[in-house]
């Protein structure tokens, strides 16, 4: 199998070209290349989204995309996030800040063994920052939740305190209007 | 003498174990942290409320930045010392089990892929490998036999780099090309795994002594003849022990052959499909084996790791290869017991061993899991119960249940017990007579998993229950009521459970809900507005128990001259939340929690323990024997399974934390107070620890000016008085005890293992006793042990939880969609509520899958072939759960010295009986085999 050079942003950093197996999943590259094992394997045929990294468009548009079936060179001049991303670190790598989805799901207590964890921040964080570009309304806030996480299996939580912190967040940052 | 030959006895003395050094030292722990710039759990000041509960799981920032928690997540590079190179493997697996294994050929890798070590059978055997006795006969297939069963592992391949080995799984999965398939052979057969059976025979009332019953007399076992139970013995009412349990059983099989006039007698079938549990974290393993120090060197997911630290040792110790050193990382993990008494640990560690110094990681992907992975097979149970027409009593429970044991014999012989001794669910029952029988199939391997058995056997009884209400056409949670086991009253092996039982109290709460109430008024409401469907509600309720018969917690709390609290325990965090409960139990007695915690501890040298035996099947004077070498305890350390962390790892959390209390804090406490001429402050009141209490981390005790937890560690650490404190417990349905003397006084404890450390001030000749891995081992007096005769007890400690359902079936897809559920709970003293709900949720989700989801061929066709995954397997979303409206209550405590009580397994069991039920009131018909699938719907209702 023939290898080609790799480069993308990832989690606001430049890195590559890096030679990449042609047809090497985009999961084995986090993993075995650069060492981010928080996107985590729960399938490995699009099915349960706990691999999900979060592609950012040049349009300004966010979406989570399943690394476990796409090849890591569709990632080619990306920029990509992934859930070692989200929080902010000082120099010593010490956590200083959760994005507002992470914080919410720890107040909420609403992972438990977290090996899904990643997947669901990501694809609550995604709907924070679609939802920033454009509100919706209350009457529409379930809905949505579901679409966006819907997709996601947990096998520890039932999902309850998933769901429950999302709309918490949405609401709280003022991103669901009367209606 | 081979190896094979060499005693399979265990001894663990100090740190070694068969001659090995072990040392644990878990992915969590700040020593491993410190080296790896990384830690998971935070300072209690972190997730710490202002108001003394816990604002957040204390591992929950590692986590919800995707930090490596995980042992999945670790690779070679990760770990200090290790080399970077990082090898991975996989087992090579037969997927047919009715042909003879002629041997594989790798030929369609091609030369580039090949790869760089094989491990086989004959290289097992001829190096002296001893693989654990529990997990054998064969765990790699020697050629020129059949395979015990589908996915038989015949090779560990290995490659010492990603992208060859990537390759060459991919040319490998999903096909058995590599396999050559000799002539075609008969199944693999052995005898049963385990057959058990539980007679009772109550007096007039549950207060008046059994006739006969397992806990008194004796629990029967059959022979075996041609992979059958068979009972050869004569029933006779003056024989021995099986003569007479078979006298019993006879008369109330004829009772319910020829019926008095007025009893209904029930009879009917129910059958379980078989699961997997489907951790979300396939099973994984990364190990260096170092052959200049002969050291190995060993990340792993496990729910047991002392256990496969024990078995790994001995493993590999006797072989050519040697082990002097094992270091064992235990990481965080999930496994909802499928990670318990699990054999992959040990194709890891082998893996590891055969890696030619080159660290080798063998991580399932999720068809691997699901070829591999524990499952929980099909039980078939034919229940009978006979009832009193006019007063609805319940006169005889008769049982016979098969169950599938799959490939290899694992925990099914006790998931058969348990799910048997079980079935009663929360009713009293006069007589019984309970068969079960665990067998082998070749079928993946099954062991333990959610539920253990009492999934399978209650939600039945809860469907029967359910249907005998209907036929007799009485409300069903009346009849409940009728039959409800009270305080006091014994189970179906005789023996009377711990504490209040509070199912009447559930009972009447469901009872007066307004769903319940107007069902039927509601169903044809329901059913007019939406004539495509089927409306109904169902309920259920049960009680499960926690623990296993033979709990073994260690806990050791030290605290430093500034105040710091470090616990250390043998729990391993599994997503229960159970670091940050155990923290917060140390407060009860310490006033603030742990600062640090430590799980999957288990390097415990100060205790010097020792253990042999298996004490299920100990007799009381081999045991009585044992108990003579003070350092002796029946189980070294509990897995973390079982639902065992509420109550059984707290009890050490807590026993450790009362000795620091009260030869430590309170010594301290009273010596300030009496400060002062004619003794201070205390001299004018009456001073009594019992009064003590801690407000705010403060200290006081009938109106003492309180003291704050830093300035007692202060004064505590000046005087030499008790600053550590490492315990030992042992449960057998009942907790052993021994007298101890501390600093001088003499007190009886529920512990079996006891050690202290003194103060920072302590004398010289103090300090000097601190001679036991920097601990003053103390002797044990007078050790009471639970008598092994509790063992046919079967369980003594029980939770309760009720869920009713409302729900909609299809009229054209036989689709069932759960509209809404609400849960009662009781489970004592609450240590955090929201892991305890959260437990709720989450065992209510995985009931709904086994309700109406979750089920795989048993053989053929099935997982073993290696082609399973969750597009075949369903699990349920969260559209599935009533995610939104969902509600549940936990009953309050008696007291707040209730203890706490395990849930986790508990939760997810009525809900399945409160579906099938709902279902029946919404179709009229009962579905009796799971899942309740559409075409099983629609079976029902075409006859």
């Amino acid at each position: 199998m023939a290898n080609r050079p790799l480069h993308m942003t990832l989690n606001g950093q430049s890195v590559g070209p890096v030679e990449v197996p042609d047809d090497l999943p985009m999961i084995d590259y986090l993993h075995e290349y650069r060492n981010l094992t928080g996107s985590r394997l729960g399938c490995g045929q699009g099915i349960c989204h706990a691999c999900v990294v979060i592609v950012d468009n040049p349009d300004g548009t966010s979406e989570e995309v399943r690394t476990c079936i796409t090849g890591a060179h569709y990632f080619e001049g990306k920029k990509v996030r992934t859930i070692e991303g989200h929080a902010s670190r000082d120099e010593s790598g010490k956590v200083t800040e959760l994005n507002p989805i992470q914080q919410r799901f720890v107040d909420e207590f609403a992972f438990q063994c977290s090996y899904c964890a990643p997947g669901f921040v990501n694809a609550a964080t995604v709907l924070v920052e679609k939802l920033q570009r454009q509100p919706i309304s209350k009457s529409q806030l379930e809905a949505v939740i579901e679409d966006s996480l819907g997709h996601h299996i947990c096998r520890c939580t039932g999902y309850v305190r998933y769901y429950s912190a999302t709309r918490n967040v949405l609401t709280d940052l003022g991103l669901v209007k009367e209606g | 003498m081979s190896n094979r030959d060499i005693s399979r006895r265990s001894f663990l003395q100090g740190g070694l174990i068969a001659g090995v050094s072990v040392t644990l030292t878990p992915l969590s722990s700040q020593a491993l942290a410190a080296l790896m710039e990384n830690s998971v759990t935070v300072p209690s000041e972190q997730w710490l409320g202002n108001n003394g509960k816990a604002r957040m799981r204390n591992d929950s920032l590692s986590k919800v930045c995707g930090s490596k928690v995980f042992a999945r997540d670790i690779r070679s590079k990760d770990m200090p010392g290790w080399p970077h190179q990082q090898g991975h493997a996989m087992l090579l697996k037969t997927v047919r089990a009715d042909r003879i294994y002629d041997g594989f050929d790798l030929s369609l890798l091609g030369a580039e892929l090949q790869p760089d070590r094989i491990v086989t059978a004959e290289d097992l055997d001829r190096d002296g490998i001893v693989f654990p006795e529990d997990h054998a006969p064969d765990p790699l297939l020697p050629t020129g036999k059949v395979p015990m069963f589908i996915g038989h592992p015949v090779a560990i391949l290995i490659w010492n780099d990603f992208e060859r080995f990537r390759q060459a799984k991919n040319t490998l999965k999903f096909n058995d090309k590599a396999i050559r398939y000799g002539a075609e052979a008969p199944f693999y057969t052995r005898d049963p795994y385990g057959s058990f059976r539980y007679v009772r025979v109550g007096g007039a009332t549950s207060a008046d002594e059994d006739e006969f019953a397992s806990l008194k007399d004796s629990i029967l076992f059959p022979m075996i003849r041609e992979r059958r139970p068979v009972w050869n013995a004569q029933p006779n009412l003056h024989g021995n022990l099986t003569e007479r349990g078979l006298f019993y059983a006879d008369r109330m099989k004829q009772q319910l052959e020829t019926p008095p006039e007025g009893w209904m007698v029930f009879d009917e079938r129910y059958k379980t499909p078989s699961i997997e549990p489907a951790a979300m974290e396939p099973d994984n393993g990364n190990g260096w084996y170092d052959p200049a120090t002969r050291t190995l060197h060993f990340v792993v997911a496990t729910q047991c790791p002392l256990e496969a630290a024990t078995e790994t040792a001995k493993m590999i110790a006797p072989s050519r290869f040697g082990l002097s050193t094992l270091n064992m990382h235990p990481g965080y993990t999930v496994g909802y017991g499928s990670k318990d008494h699990n054999i992959f640990v040990y194709y890891a560690a082998l893996a590891a061993l055969y890696g030619g110094g080159v660290p080798v990681r063998l991580a399932n992907d999720r068809y691997e899991q699901f070829q591999s992975g524990i499952k929980r097979h099909p039980f078939d149970i034919r229940y009978q119960l006979a009832v009193d027409k006019q007063d609805h009593s319940f006169k005889i429970f008769r049982a016979d249940m098969s169950v599938d044991g799959g490939g290899r014999i694992n925990y099914s012989p006790s998931v058969a017990a348990v799910g048997a001794t079980a079935a009663q669910s929360i009713y009293y029952m006069p007589q019984n007579d309970l068969q079960v029988t665990a067998y082998h199939s070749r079928g993946v391997e099954a062991g333990s998993m959610r539920g253990y058995g009492t999934l399978q056997s209650m939600a039945a009884t809860e469907m029967m229950v359910d249907e005998i209400a209907d036929r007799l056409g009485i409300d069903a949670i009346d009849l409940r009521k009728k039959n409800v086991l009270l305080s006091g009253m014994k189970n179906t092996q005789g023996a009377v459970p711990a504490g209040a039982l509070r199912l009447h109290e559930i009972l009447e709460k469901a009872a007066g809900n307004e769903l319940w109430k107007n069902r039927h008024a509601l169903k044809k409401q329901e059913d007019a507005k939406d004539p495509d469907n089927w409306y109904g509600i169902g309920f259920a309720i049960c009680q499960k128990d926690f623990g296993t018969g033979s709990e073994a917690p260690m806990a050791s709390i030290e605290f430093t001259a500034d105040g710091h609290i470090t616990l250390r325990h043998i729990g391993i965090e599994i997503g229960t939340g159970m670091s940050t409960s155990q923290a917060l139990v140390v407060a009860d007695f310490l006033g603030n929690p742990a600062s640090e915690v430590k799980t999957g501890e288990t390097e415990w040298k100060e205790l010097q323990l020792t253990s042999s035996g298996n004490p299920y099947l100990m007799s009381q004077a081999e045991q009585d024997a044992m108990l003579r070498n003070p350092r002796w305890v029946g189980k070294i350390a509990s897995a973390s399974s079982a639902t065992n962390s509420a109550y059984y790892f707290s009890h050490a959390t807590r026993e450790a934390a009362r000795v620091l209390f009260n030869h430590g804090l309170w010594p301290a406490a009273v010596e300030i107070w009496r400060q002062g001429p004619f003794g201070g402050q205390a001299n004018p009141y009456v001073l009594r620890r019992e009064d003590a209490h801690w407000v705010d981390g403060k200290l006081t005790a009938n109106g003492m000016e309180p003291l704050p937890f830093a300035v007692l560690a202060k004064r505590a650490h000046e005087r030499g008085l008790v600053t550590g404190a490492t315990v030992h417990g042992f449960n057998r349905w009942s907790w052993a005890e021994a007298e101890y003397s501390i600093n001088g006084v003499r007190e009886r404890l529920p512990l079996d293992g006891l050690a202290v450390k003194y103060g920072d001030g302590a004398s010289n000749a103090i300090k000097a006793q601190m001679n036991s891995a920097g601990f003053h081992l103390l002797d044990r007096q007078n050790i009471a042990y639970p008598a092994t005769q509790l063992n046919n007890a079967a369980v003594t400690y029980y939770s309760p939880v009720a869920t009713l359902v409302e729900l909609k079936v299809n009229k054209g897809s036989g689709e069932v969609k759960v509209l809404n559920h609400h849960s009662w709970l009781e489970c004592g003293r609450v240590l955090v509520p929201e892991l305890v709900k959260g437990q709720l949720e989450g065992g209510i989700a995985m009931g709904i899958g086994h309700a109406l989801l979750e089920e795989m061929p048993l053989y053929e066709g099935g997982p073993g072939e290696g082609d399973w995954n969750f597009n075949r397997y369903r699990l349920p979303r969260a559209k599935d759960v009533a995610v939104w409206t969902q509600t549940s209550e936990i009953l309050p405590p008696l007291s707040p010295s209730d203890p706490s009580k395990g849930i986790a397994e508990v939760v997810m069991i009525p809900v399945v009986g409160a579906i099938a039920n709902a279902v029946a009131h919404a179709i009229g018909k009962r579905v009796r085999d799971l899942p309740i699938t559409p075409v099983r719907i629609k079976e029902a209702l075409n006859g």
